[in-house]
């Protein structure tokens, strides 16, 4: 990149003007020259930003026709297939912004394929971001503002599709007020409250609006704008490789190499969301009709995003409603609609302190774990992703039913005990793969890899030429971090028969059963040098017993 | 069976042995599945209409004991197998009977829709005889238009299109004499839709049964299915739901099926948000990952 050349002299002079008076260039200087790692997982944050100010433009275009009443009109517009038919002045507006507004229907499909896409980067952005273990000091406030700023994608993306007032919106709102209700006590009057009366009312939808449009994107502009600014104080973690370290940061300048790409990926993201609303119909709510109280409809559907809630409602069984002094507790609503997705939001909040505490790492991270590096958390990853996944595609079990003919009786008691085994399972095979692959990267460190020739030795004996792995190679594999294996035995006594003061306590024995668990099949790579092994130095067979040795550090 | 021998190596002998088999197979499965006799029953109904002698009846009575009685009794009273019909009525043969559900394959299973046994023809013998044997019940909607007439019913291909536009004016007619759409959305939103789906795409219901897709079924049928209400389907006769609101209620489900989809060519089949989350993540999500595994692997090779 020729950074020589001079800037055109018009652009110099306005340059000038601005530095002179707000002293810019330096800070200007360093900001432009930050660093950003290649990779691409490190894109999949910018996808929802992206998509989030598609949103955003979007949004507000639709807020010039859209009228959140729920007041009562016959509609007498350009869709005539509904003519004559009574409906809100918010459904009917839709039908304007569709039918009438120019490109309103395009809009409308891209806010909507937009909210799909925006809410299906955050969660692999959130993968990539556990996995590699970048929730670590110093990060943990920056993955809590993304925990937030996930729930409240969830939440606007369900109040957004509740403000047409179509059949489907109505439902949804239904059922956020069946959730409601089933709390204890309070239900009935947080429901009047939100509802300002009896459901539907003529509230709701103008309250759903202003959280809409207003309350929840205030929020999460904030929350997006604090996560960017803790983001370029703290720059991106990064995975290991030659000259990066917890110091040092390698990867494109800002300005002009990232800003380049990044432009271009915002392209493509706009690219493909109107690629798809143009071809793609997504929530045709002319053809559903306007909500009325009385209508239902089977093969309906939250948007994916709350799948999974939909799922542990359809799932769970009413067998432990009990009533208390004439108040019902539906356990059978409350469990799957409120403490579930309680603990699953409250799980990855607390992921970063717990494993803080549990493995008493108080140090820095600015290098990416790699998964494997880190079974246990690996594993439990995967057991996440198995009941969210078995939730989310439970809450599709009537289309699976009717797509497949599978009998719904028999998908639900699949689900039902799917959602409990399945992460036992999943947790299981992906610590094994784990600690699999870490053996061979051992191996690979120790014997450079199988270059898959053959050759005979003088002596008879055919052997296959390994070959010594890049620099690079050797330094991803040695970024392994050395763990020290907790060990506890049952009466807790360390080898002097001393007991630990932290087991007398009940939390810390638990901490310490914990780190054990959590440490105990580590695989260690203490000793090991690079491409000592045997296959490399056709030598003597002492090497045999080298390789077994680290495997039994403590 | 020497050239047997000699060629039982030959590199397409292991095909030749295969289609032999699978041609075998065919035949015989052909041979012994259900739809044997079915097949028999229309080759004789198609001699019988053939004699002209023959009248409604006689065809009816032969249909009758070659294609039903087997399950549902000589004097349709019903077996083990099968239910009672003699109240179902005029309306349930033409419904079962049509859309190809009777003859039942599977008297333990739910019976799809299927392209019919019998012509429009037989089935009114059918009726005949069944009207002056067995039983009544519901009779069937005669003008409520039927199902859209066959080429192959027809000689020539000039009394065919006749028929086809004066089947099409009728139905066109039908759906345009209903006065009130609010009045059809709401009787199938209310009524019909938590089990065939606010589209008419159908829906899961318990036990292993589902409720079908009202795509292909005529405005007669979907009359004859509410007045008779098949198998898990409730009966909605004409004192809960009138005629005029039948009318209205079948407009909307067939001016909603002809709705075009104005908002792409891809309706996704009008499944809704559980496919639109899934195009959401394997087209739109994957592509956009796809571009940024791009992006970052041209700037690999240069730094
Ligand atoms: C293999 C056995 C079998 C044969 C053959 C059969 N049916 Fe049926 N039929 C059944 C069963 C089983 C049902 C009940 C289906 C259900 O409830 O879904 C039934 C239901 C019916 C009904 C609906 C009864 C009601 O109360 O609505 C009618 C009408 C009927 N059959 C007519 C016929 C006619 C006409 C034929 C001959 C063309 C025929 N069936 C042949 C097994 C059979
Ligand atoms: C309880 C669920 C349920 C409700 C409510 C219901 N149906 Fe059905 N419907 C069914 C089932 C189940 C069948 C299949 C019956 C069989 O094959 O034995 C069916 C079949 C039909 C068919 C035949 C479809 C074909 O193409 O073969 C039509 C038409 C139909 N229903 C119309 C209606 C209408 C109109 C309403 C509302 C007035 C309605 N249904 C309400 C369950 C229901
Ligand atoms: C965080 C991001 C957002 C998400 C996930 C989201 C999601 C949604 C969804 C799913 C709908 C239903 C669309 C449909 O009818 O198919 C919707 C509607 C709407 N959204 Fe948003 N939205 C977001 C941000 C915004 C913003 C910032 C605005 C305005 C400033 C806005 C304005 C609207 C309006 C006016 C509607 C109703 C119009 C209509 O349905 O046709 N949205 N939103």
């Amino acid at each position: 990149m020729s950074r020589s050349t001079q800037a055109p002299k018009a652009l110099r002079g306005a340059g000038n003007w601005i530095d002179d008076r707000f002293h810019l260039a330096k800070t200007g200087e360093k900001n432009l020259r930050k660093v950003f790692p290649n990779h691409w997982s490190f894109m999949l944050g910018e996808i929802a930003l992206y998509s989030f100010i598609i949103l955003l433009l979007t949004g507000v275009f639709l807020t010039l026709w859209f009228k959140p009443s729920m007041a009562e009109i016959v509609y007498d517009g350009s869709y005539e297939r509904l003519n004559g038919v009574t409906m809100s002045e918010a459904y009917a507006s839709t039908l304007y912004i569709d039918f009438d507004v120019r490109g309103g229907f395009l809009v409308r499909q891209i806010h909507h394929w937009a909210a799909l896409i925006f809410v299906s980067s955050l969660v692999v952005h959130m993968l990539r971001v556990f996995f590699t273990g970048a929730f670590r000091k110093p990060r943990e406030i920056n993955w809590l503002i993304g925990v937030a700023i996930f729930t409240l994608a969830m939440l606007e993306g369900l109040f957004g599709y509740s403000l047409p007032d179509d059949l489907p919106s109505g439902m949804g709102v239904r059922i956020l007020q069946g959730v409601m209700l089933s709390l204890p006590v309070i239900g009935t009057y947080v429901s009047m409250f939100l509802f300002g009366g009896e459901f539907p009312g003529h509230d709701i939808i103008p309250r759903l609006y202003m959280i809409h449009i207003l309350l929840i994107p205030g929020i999460l502009l904030a929350l997006i704008a604090a996560h960017f600014m803790i983001l370029w104080h703290q720059k991106h973690t990064q995975y290991p490789g030659t000259g990066r370290s917890n110091k040092k940061v390698v990867g494109t300048p800002m300005f002009p190499g990232f800003a380049v790409k990044a432009g271009g990926f915002f392209f493509f993201v706009f690219a493909v969301t109107v690629g798809l609303s143009a071809f793609v119909q997504i929530n045709p709510v002319h053809l559903f009709g306007p909500f009325t109280p009385t209508s239902i409809t089977s093969g309906l559907q939250p948007d994916w995003y709350m799948g999974f809630m939909e799922g542990s409602l359809r799932l769970f069984p009413n067998w432990f409603d009990i009533n208390i002094a004439g108040y019902a507790i539906p356990t059978g609503v409350l469990v799957p609609g409120l403490v579930i997705p309680g603990l699953l939001f409250g799980g990855l909040a607390a992921w970063p302190f717990l494993e803080a505490w549990i493995t008493k790492d108080k140090r820095h991270h600015n290098m990416a774990d790699r998964p494997r590096n880190a079974p246990v958390r690996t594993g439990l990853g995967a057991a996440g992703i198995t009941i969210y996944g078995l939730l989310w595609v439970a809450g599709a079990n009537d289309i699976i039913s009717e797509t497949f003919s599978i009998s719904l009786y028999a998908l639900s008691w699949f689900f039902r005990f799917a959602v409990i085994i399945g992460p036992f399972i999943a947790f299981m095979v992906t610590k094994r793969i784990c600690l699999g692959l870490q053996r061979r990267d051992r191996e690979t460190l120790e014997h450079g890899y199988e270059s898959g020739t053959i050759q005979q030795l003088p002596s008879g004996e055919f052997i296959e030429v390994h070959k010594e792995s890049s620099t690079d190679t050797v330094h991803v594999l040695q970024s392994k971090e050395p763990v020290e294996r907790i060990v506890v035995d049952a009466d807790g006594v360390d080898d002097n028969g001393v007991e630990s003061p932290e087991k007398r306590s009940l939390s810390g024995g638990l901490r310490s059963r914990l780190a054990h668990w959590f440490t105990k099949d580590n695989i260690s790579f203490e000793g090991v040098r690079p491409h000592s092994g045997h296959h490399l130095h056709h030598g003597g067979h002492s090497e045999e017993t080298a390789a077994e040795q680290p495997a039994a550090t403590h | 069976m020497k050239w047997i021998t000699a060629r039982r190596r030959h590199p397409l002998a292991g095909y030749v042995v295969v289609i032999l088999a699978l041609t075998l197979f065919g035949v015989g499965y052909a041979y012994l599945a259900p739809g044997a006799d079915r097949a028999e029953a229309q080759t004789l109904a198609a001699e019988a209409t053939a004699d002209d002698e023959q009248t409604d009846y006689a065809l009816g009575r032969d249909i009758f004991t070659q294609s039903c009685a087997s399950c549902h009794g000589d004097a349709g009273t019903g077996s083990q197998n099968a239910p009672d019909i003699t109240d179902a009525g005029a309306a349930a043969i033409d419904f079962q009977v049509s859309t190809g559900r009777m003859p039942s394959m599977n008297p333990d299973a739910q019976m799809p829709r299927k392209p019919p046994a019998f012509t429009q023809d037989e089935i009114d013998a059918l009726i005949t005889y069944y009207e002056a044997e067995i039983g009544s019940g519901p009779a069937i909607p005669e003008e409520v238009p039927g199902t859209a007439p066959e080429r192959a019913d027809f000689e020539d291909e000039e009394a065919y299109e006749a028929a086809h536009a004066e089947y099409e004016a009728s139905y066109e007619a039908y759906l345009d004499g209903a006065e009130d759409v609010e009045a059809g959305m709401k009787l199938y939103l209310t009524n019909c839709a938590h089990c065939h789906s606010w589209s008419g795409e159908g829906g899961a219901l318990t036990d292993g049964k589902w409720a079908p897709e009202l795509h292909e079924a005529s405005p007669r049928q979907l009359y004859e299915a509410m007045v008779t209400g098949p198998g898990q389907m409730p009966v909605f006769n004409d004192m809960t739901i009138t005629p005029e609101e039948k009318q209205d209620l079948i407009a909307y489900v067939k001016d909603l099926q002809a709705e075009p989809n104005a908002g792409g060519i891809f309706d996704l089949n009008r499944i809704g948000q559980v496919a639109e989350g899934f195009i959401g993540w394997t087209v739109g999500l994957s592509l956009i990952v796809a571009c940024a595994i791009w992006i970052t692997a041209k700037q690999r090779a240069h730094d």
